[in-house]
């Protein structure tokens, strides 16, 4: 009975040791691992979306809640404006979904350049579509005003050879975000004023 | 009574027949003579430099690791010589030497030494090694871009991947006799159809290899290839091409048979040979690589202990 | 328990170095030994969760009661995993993107368990710690080892913080086998090999 006992109480405490160490370094490492994981994932595309940005933009971030879900929204400084914002949206693509990081220049309301995060399209065909620069340079700079189409569908984006799906997918994710970024509009502007420096 | 045959163990003095492992293999490297000399005359000096090279360096890696493990020297028993001479026999004349030394290192040192030497590979030791090279250096495997400066009095196009990418088109400009008389490029000894096929023929009525094995390697291949073509005879070639392009005749008779790779009794050796010959046709079909007979050969080399489970019952066992 | 303190430490490094003489805890060195630097990043990891938990077991080897022992062992251990995986998530995250299922899998590396077992609960502290520090710089050094081995061969060049160092120069074909799971095998036992050749001498 005295071993019983004694079992339960070193098994016990040493589990409150462990749960307590663990919760005290989660607690202190939470903030630096969720900058990390948007740094490495997301930032690549980020910095190439906000080329010539005067600001940190993974820093520089805030979230509106879109239904269930948040969004995060990325903040890009031009000349001691803020006018850029870029979010995540997806699209189907031939091997899944495929996640598009999209700029938008609000003030002059058109694409500052769009970048694919995730993916798992095919490597050499498909998966172009985040290694080629000449593709994601399709995008700088076009209106938001008629949705953005490749040209087997009547737009004027030239699809990645043998990728037409995988391009497809990331034309729908950047009109997603066109209509994402329509109904939210006002709240982006209002949050958009406080990074004014 | 009927007359029953039995086993009959008789007294000393006994009288060995004089076949032995040394012999077994000098034959097969006697029965690839033709097609290697052949070879010769097409590719010249390369293919000479490039043979020698193998056959030397295998030897060399076989008495490195005899020195090294401490164990008996068994460079004479030629099975090292055997094993260079096909490694060799399967590359394209223009391989660059440090691919031919790696290439035996493979086939002699993790192919048949690690195992225990020879007679305990599980493996063909060839097959394992060409299979590795081939994963890693396709390029070296790709016979278009190899001999590209050849000048023979043949098209230098290697017919079995013109099947792969344009169907039975890509073949139509091949003659069959041409192709069974090593009129077309390949490996240095494995395009001479007739002088492999006069090998293995010899091989088998020595008693050196089993008829079993190559016979139904090459009817799996037929019947395979033969289906496929049935379907769609524009994209899939006539099974005739299959028999007598890449690595199939040399494959069914000096690869496939290799002694401690395949099964001993009859049945086994039958569905080991066919198994074989499908794998060929549906990795040459259906697959990623160009020819599938060395991976085909890999794979039944793979289930060869499974099919020695196949046996007849042991006299007087009761079940 | 007369052996000098030196030994303990020693024997991790040679006799007893894990992978090529306990041959234990293969999962990690077959599978992140593709590089130089996952190699001795997964080195560095299981060496801290080693020397740890041998510190703390020891300590604790009076307390723990015998039937629950692997159950203490095995949270002692996580928890120091856990430790590592937050450490390393925050501070190198690309190599944590390297390394990925294999940091957590230290849980259940033998030689983590193994030391815990068979050396920890019965030596003091400061042995424990020598035994687990040698034990994990073994590891280390074997891992970087076989992983400079499968690298150079595999791709001519060592990489180090995204630069790599050619080491065979431009005419170098890569021997892409050797970064493919099989070559971990075939490279490891070669590896073996020497080891035993050199060790009977």
């Amino acid at each position: 009975m005295r071993e019983m006992i004694k079992m339960v109480v070193v098994l016990t405490i040493l589990s409150c040791f462990s749960g307590g160490l663990l919760a005290y370094i989660h607690s202190g490492t939470k903030e630096r691992i969720e900058n990390q994981v948007l740094e490495f994932v997301k930032g690549p595309a980020i910095r190439m979306i906000f080329e010539g940005a005067t600001n940190d933009p993974i820093v520089d971030r805030f979230q509106i809640k879109d239904g269930d879900i948040e969004r995060t929204f990325f903040v890009g400084v031009f000349d001691g404006e803020p006018r850029g914002i870029a979010f995540e949206t997806s699209g189907k693509g031939y091997g899944g979904d495929v996640g598009l990081m999209v700029g938008i220049d609000v003030k002059e309301n058109k694409l500052l350049g769009v970048g694919v995060t995730t993916h798992a399209e095919t490597p050499g065909m498909g998966a172009k579509a985040q290694t080629d620069p000449n593709f994601a340079a399709q995008f700088r700079d076009i209106s938001l005003e008629d949705p953005i189409n490749v040209n087997q569908d009547g737009g004027n984006i030239n699809a990645i050879s043998g990728a037409t799906i995988t391009s497809r997918a990331v034309c729908a994710a950047t009109n997603e975000a066109n209509d994402i970024y329509k109904e939210f509009k006002d709240q982006l502007d209002d949050q958009l004023k406080s990074f004014k420096k | 009574m009927v007359e029953q045959k039995k086993l009959i163990v008789s007294h000393a003095p006994f009288w060995h027949s004089g076949s032995r492992v040394t012999e077994r293999n000098y034959h097969t490297i006697f029965a690839a003579l033709p097609a290697v000399l052949l070879g010769f005359y097409y590719y010249g000096m390369p293919a000479v430099g490039v043979l020698c090279l193998s056959v030397a360096t295998a030897i060399l890696w076989e008495l490195i690791i005899n020195l090294v493990s401490r164990r008996p020297i068994t460079i004479g028993d030629g099975n090292a010589a055997l094993i260079g001479l096909l490694f060799g026999m399967l590359l394209p004349a223009t391989m660059p030497w440090w691919a031919v030394i790696t290439g035996t290192f493979i086939a002699i040192v993790i192919g048949k030494q690690i195992f225990g030497g020879i007679g305990s590979n599980a493996f063909n030791p060839v097959a394992l090694a060409v299979a590795i090279m081939m994963v890693s250096w396709k390029d070296l495997f790709d016979f278009d871009s190899m001999l590209l400066n050849y000048d023979l009095e043949f098209a230098t196009v290697y017919p079995i991947a013109a099947a792969k990418y344009f169907g039975a088109q890509g073949v139509i400009s091949f003659n069959l006799w041409d192709l069974f008389m090593g009129r077309q490029i390949g490996g240095i000894g494995t395009t001479f159809g007739l002088g492999l096929f006069v090998g293995g023929v010899y091989l088998i009525l020595r008693g050196f290899i089993r008829w079993e094995i190559s016979l139904s390697f090459l009817a799996g291949v037929y019947i395979t290839a033969f289906i496929f073509h049935l379907f769609d005879p524009i994209r899939f070639i006539s099974p005739a091409y299959h028999l007598l392009t890449g690595y199939t005749i040399i494959g069914a008779f000096f690869l496939a048979t290799e002694d401690s790779s395949s099964p001993v009794n009859v049945i086994p050796m039958l569905i080991y040979g066919a198994a074989g010959g499908i794998m060929t046709v549906l990795i040459r079909n259906t697959g990623a690589y160009v020819d599938g007979v060395i991976l085909a050969i890999l794979v039944i080399n793979l289930i060869h202990p499974l099919l020695d489970k196949i046996r007849p019952k042991a006299l007087g066992k009761v079940v | 328990m007369a052996k000098p303190l030196a030994q303990e430490f020693f024997k991790g490094l040679w006799d007893e170095v894990p992978p090529f003489r306990l041959v234990l805890g293969l999962c990690p060195v077959l599978a992140v030994t593709k590089s130089v630097e996952n190699g001795i990043g997964m080195g560095i990891a299981t060496t801290f969760v080693l020397v740890c938990s041998n510190v703390l077991v020891s300590l604790l080897r009076k307390a723990i009661p015998s039937k629950v022992r692997i159950a203490c062992f095995i949270v002692i251990i996580a928890t120091f995993v856990t430790v590592v995986e937050l450490v390393m998530q925050a501070f190198a995250y690309p190599l944590f993107l390297k390394l990925g299922i294999f940091i957590p899998l230290i849980v259940v590396n033998c030689i983590v368990l193994g030391r815990s077992e068979a050396f920890a609960s019965r030596n003091g502290v400061f042995r424990s710690f020598l035994d687990g520090l040698g034990i994990g710089i073994g590891f280390t050094l074997s891992l970087a080892v076989l992983a400079a081995v499968r690298e150079l061969f595999g791709t001519g060049a060592l990489t180090f913080w995204e630069k790599p160092i050619p080491i065979f120069g431009p005419s170098f074909q890569p021997f892409s086998f050797m970064i493919e799971a099989p070559g971990a095998f075939v490279c490891l036992g070669l590896l073996l090999c020497i080891m035993n050749l050199v060790g009977k001498k």
